[in-house]
């Protein structure tokens, strides 16, 4: 199938719009896939068509969206699906259909209308990143759910998914989150950090880091002081353990937590809440990239599996670049200037831009990424989760893949009955833990954490499940009605 | 630096499972895996137990049909290996024989069931062609387009995640040594022994060695100086989310390329000889790579999966490539390589389905017993002109 596409930018947060944007304003032409309603990502979240809300729009949020708005040659394709991309290793032929030109890859994607290929010569992926799911004894019953989640009813139509909430974690979200529901009118009953404060309080080496980062310590400092104000308690060391109701949510045993992290006994304690809304940070939603073929590397301060690059964004496969949090978790800000620089090198890929006018213009936007760089190395690092503490919060009967229902002790057993084995994806296969409707993107991490604890492997020996398409489920109807249209073109 | 009675090299259904007999019946063995056991063709497969001729069988004429169903004593074998195979290991191996049904569409691929199941008639294989009502009635779920069906009452599938490991698992527990993550690097007669060297420095010796590497298997007899015609092809499976039970027969297609079949835990898998694309390297085939997918390949798939219209709704939530291994004549390569003492192979045909059946016969041989199946037809030796020496 021939389309006029050059470029296809896939997803439509920070890193995706201004990508798209900056490739347009160069005469690039650009399809920007989606797999929401309307762009925005999750950060700049709009309500669905037809909604009429007056919540707040950050000022960066609004500007971008109408840049992108703007920016001549796009091409939208919303509530789309791309689940796979073909030919990066083995090459396409034309034996069994049309083959695209020489230099082109070809994206399969599952769109309202059905099944179809886009096939440009450079692909910008910006998938983001969703919530680091943390399982413990209880984390499946309905009512426990993602900071993130929470704040995606909040944003999207603005609605409370309960009355009494508790929220726990270690990411600085939390008290953002939390700022939020209280705003909202909700109850929050306690916001449970599990990090001491006193690992929390910036050093010297964060204040210089913090140079040009204000804006972003300064919404962590609000949000702490909302929550003073509306004498919601925010305490540190302190962890989830437990989630019961029955057959939903009523209620959560927090405890203390010693210096390293782990749970101190008879410090349990029971807190009714309807909600509790889990925050211990992000993974990058690498699974296109690594279903492309693109090399990752393993770094556990930027949210595991990142996708390998060079500086000007592009991965170890020819014609794909990456931009946002799939480079590491890291915010909106500095997405949306990766997004930025990704463009410019896809630009010089396409020979619409020259190196040295490349240079010129990716200059300003290097000196802001290395500024954010410094602030996420220096500070969002430490909110990083250890394993070990994680991995105190299972118990033998804690479920670890919900799709499959495979518990800790399942994988435990069969670690020990096949000493021989200690990958991912040997364990998948042998336990079926990841091989459910949410393709392991639940249960991977705990799964690979265990894994590593039981075994002593590196993470880089335990690998992550392989990415296979389609990277999102897509109806077999749709697939082959694709088939029928290829045979009608052939 | 230690001796075995024999050294199985590969750690897949087959390398398992006859490491299982020869531990059982009291001697020494190592078993050699590169990778990790069932990480190949044994764990990749959609796990059918197909005794009928599959469509790669018959799609190239009567003669290829007929040579073809040379291995047909073997699926005779294998039908009852199965049934029993669970009892025999002690463990659960997702066997489920509920009947197999082999689909005509076309005026023409309902002659071609015909033809099939005379041949399979004359092995004492019992394929009734149904039709009509009496076809309705048994699978009132296919698609009005289908006219005819080849049915096997003893078809069906096997759990390929359970399979491998049962086999590794009793082979241990009988004494049999696992080597994971090695991978040989040569093999040499030395002293009337068989020398194999692994990448970590490390040599063993062997009276008898038995290839049962798959795709591999070429590359390892190269290293005894023996040509083996054995060839890699890629191929292409998907699986649904989880439904509730809707397919209980085996699917297959004799004039398109399908294999259909749900899994005890509710998943529709499909398959059936869609290709995926070798990957290269530097110009070779690069075998450690596992295949690409290809685009084509996964939609043509799903689309004959029409027979079925109740999956056609389900989600499709992975698809994945594996390699499996081809003879030139479709047959096994089964038994002592010529003019090499104590060198044995076991490879090609459809080695998941008659894995059991070869791993039992192949044992009787390095034990000195006749087995009770003759072997000539997928004996090496058929290929002797290729080998000088």
């Amino acid at each position: 199938m021939s389309n006029p596409t050059d470029v296809v930018v896939v997803g439509a947060g920070p890193a995706g719009l201004a990508a798209a944007a900056t490739l347009g304003r160069h005469g690039a032409r650009v399809t920007v896939v989606d797999e929401q309603q309307r762009p925005g990502g999750q950060i700049y979240r709009q309500p669905p068509t037809g909604h009429t809300r007056t919540g707040r729009r950050t000022e960066a949020g609004r500007a971008l969206l109408a840049e992108a708005a703007a920016a001549p040659h796009l091409d939208w394709l919303p509530d789309t699906v791309a689940w796979g991309v073909f030919g990066t290793r083995a090459g396409l032929d034309d034996y069994a259909g049309p083959a695209p030109a020489p230099g082109r890859l070809r994206l399969g994607v599952h769109t309202p209308d059905g099944g179809r290929t886009l096939e440009p010569a450079a692909l910008v992926l910006t998938a983001g990143a969703y919530d680091l799911p943390v399982p413990f004894p209880g984390w499946t019953l309905p009512g426990v759910l993602t900071a993130g989640g929470v704040q995606t009813f909040l944003k999207a139509q603005g609605l409370l998914p309960g009355r009494r909430f508790v929220l726990a974690g270690g990411h600085p979200l939390l008290l953002v989150v939390a700022a939020q529901l209280v705003a909202a009118g909700a109850h929050v009953v306690e916001v449970a950090f599990s990090q001491h404060l006193r690992t929390l309080l910036p050093g010297p080496r964060d204040l210089a880091a913090a140079v040009g980062n204000a804006a972003k310590l300064a919404e962590g400092a609000a949000a702490l002081r909302h929550l003073r104000r509306a004498r919601v308690p925010v305490r540190f060391g302190t962890v989830i353990r437990a989630a019961h109701g029955d057959p939903e949510l009523d209620g959560v045993v927090l405890s203390r937590v010693d210096a390293a992290g782990l749970p101190v006994p008879g410090t349990e304690r029971t807190v009714a809440c309807d909600v509790l809304a889990l925050g211990y940070g992000f993974v990058p939603s690498t699974e296109l990239a690594r279903q492309a073929g693109c090399a990752v590397a393993w770094r556990p301060a930027e949210g595991g599996w990142i996708v390998d690059h060079d500086d000007w964004m592009r991965t170890s496969v020819p014609g794909i670049s990456v931009a946002g949090e799939l480079t590491g978790v890291a915010g909106a800000e500095q997405a949306e200037v990766e997004g930025r620089l990704a463009a410019y090198g896809t630009l010089q890929t396409l020979g619409l831009l020259d190196a040295d006018r490349a240079a010129a213009l990716a200059r300003p936007v290097r000196r802001i990424l290395a500024r954010r760089r410094r602030f996420a190395a220096a500070v969002l690092s430490r909110f990083a989760p250890d394993p070990a503490a994680l991995n105190a919060l299972v118990t033998d009967d804690t479920v670890l893949c919900r799709c499959e229902e495979v518990t800790a002790g399942d994988i435990r057993r069969a670690l020990c009955d096949h000493p021989h084995l200690g990958t991912a994806n040997a364990v998948k296969l042998l336990t079926r833990a990841g091989m459910g409707l949410c393709q392991g993107r639940s249960c991977q991490p705990a799964v690979c954490r265990l894994i590593a604890e039981q075994t002593g492997r590196s993470p880089e020996q335990i690998g992550a499940f392989t990415a296979q398409p389609p990277v999102k489920p897509v109806p077999l109807a749709s697939l082959a009605a694709a088939a029928r249209q290829h045979d009608d073109q052939g | 630096m230690a001796h075995y009675d024999t050294a199985v090299i590969g750690g897949g259904l087959l390398g398992c499972a006859i490491a299982w007999h020869l531990a059982r019946a009291g001697t020494r063995v190592l078993i050699v895996e590169k990778d990790q056991v069932n990480r190949h063709a044994s764990g990749q497969n959609a796990g059918s137990l197909h005794f009928q001729l599959e469509f790669r069988m018959v799609e190239h004429g009567d003669d290829a049909a007929r040579l073809a169903a040379r291995a047909l004593p073997l699926h005779l074998d294998a039908q009852r290996t199965w049934a029993g195979l669970e009892a025999a290991l002690g463990a659960p191996c997702g066997v489920a024989l509920r009947g197999g049904l082999m689909l005509a569409e076309t005026p023409a691929e309902v002659a071609a069931l015909d033809r099939k199941a005379a041949l399979e008639r004359e092995y004492g294989l019992d394929v009734q062609v149904l039709g009509g009502p009496q076809l309705r009635e048994l699978a009132p779920y296919l698609a009005d387009t289908v006219r005819a069906a080849g049915h096997l009452p003893g078809e069906g599938k096997a759990n390929p995640r359970l399979v491998t490991p049962a086999f590794a698992h009793a082979a241990l527990r009988h004494g049999a040594e696992l080597r994971t993550g090695h991978r040989v690097t040569a093999l040499h007669r030395d002293g009337g022994r068989w020398r194999l060297s692994t990448g970590d420095g490390r040599s063993d010796t062997a009276d008898t060695v038995v290839l049962a590497a798959g795709v591999w298997t070429a590359e390892l007899a190269a290293m005894a100086d023996v040509r083996l015609p054995v060839f890699p092809v890629g191929l292409t499976m998907s699986a649904t989310a989880r439904t509730a039970p809707l397919l209980p027969h085996l699917i297959q297609h004799v004039g398109r390329r399908l294999s259909m079949k749900q899994t005890a835990e509710g998943n529709v898998l499909l398959g059936g000889g869609w290709p995926a694309k070798l990957v290269t390297r530097h110009g070779r085939t690069d075998l450690d790579r596992n295949p690409e997918l290809r685009y084509e390949s996964l939609t043509g798939n799903a689309d004959a999966a029409r027979v079925v219209p109740a999956v056609m709704r389900l989600p499709i939530i992975r698809s994945w490539s594996g390699m499996t291994t081809l003879t030139p004549d479709q047959l096994p390569l089964l038994g002592p390589v010529p003019r090499r003492p104590g060198l044995h192979v076991a490879t090609g045909g459809s080695a998941f389905t008659l894995g059991p059946t070869y791993a039992r016969l192949l044992a009787s041989t390095l034990l000195g017993d006749r087995p009770d199946l003759p072997l000539d037809d997928y004996s090496p030796a058929r290929f002797g002109a290729l080998n000088f020496v």
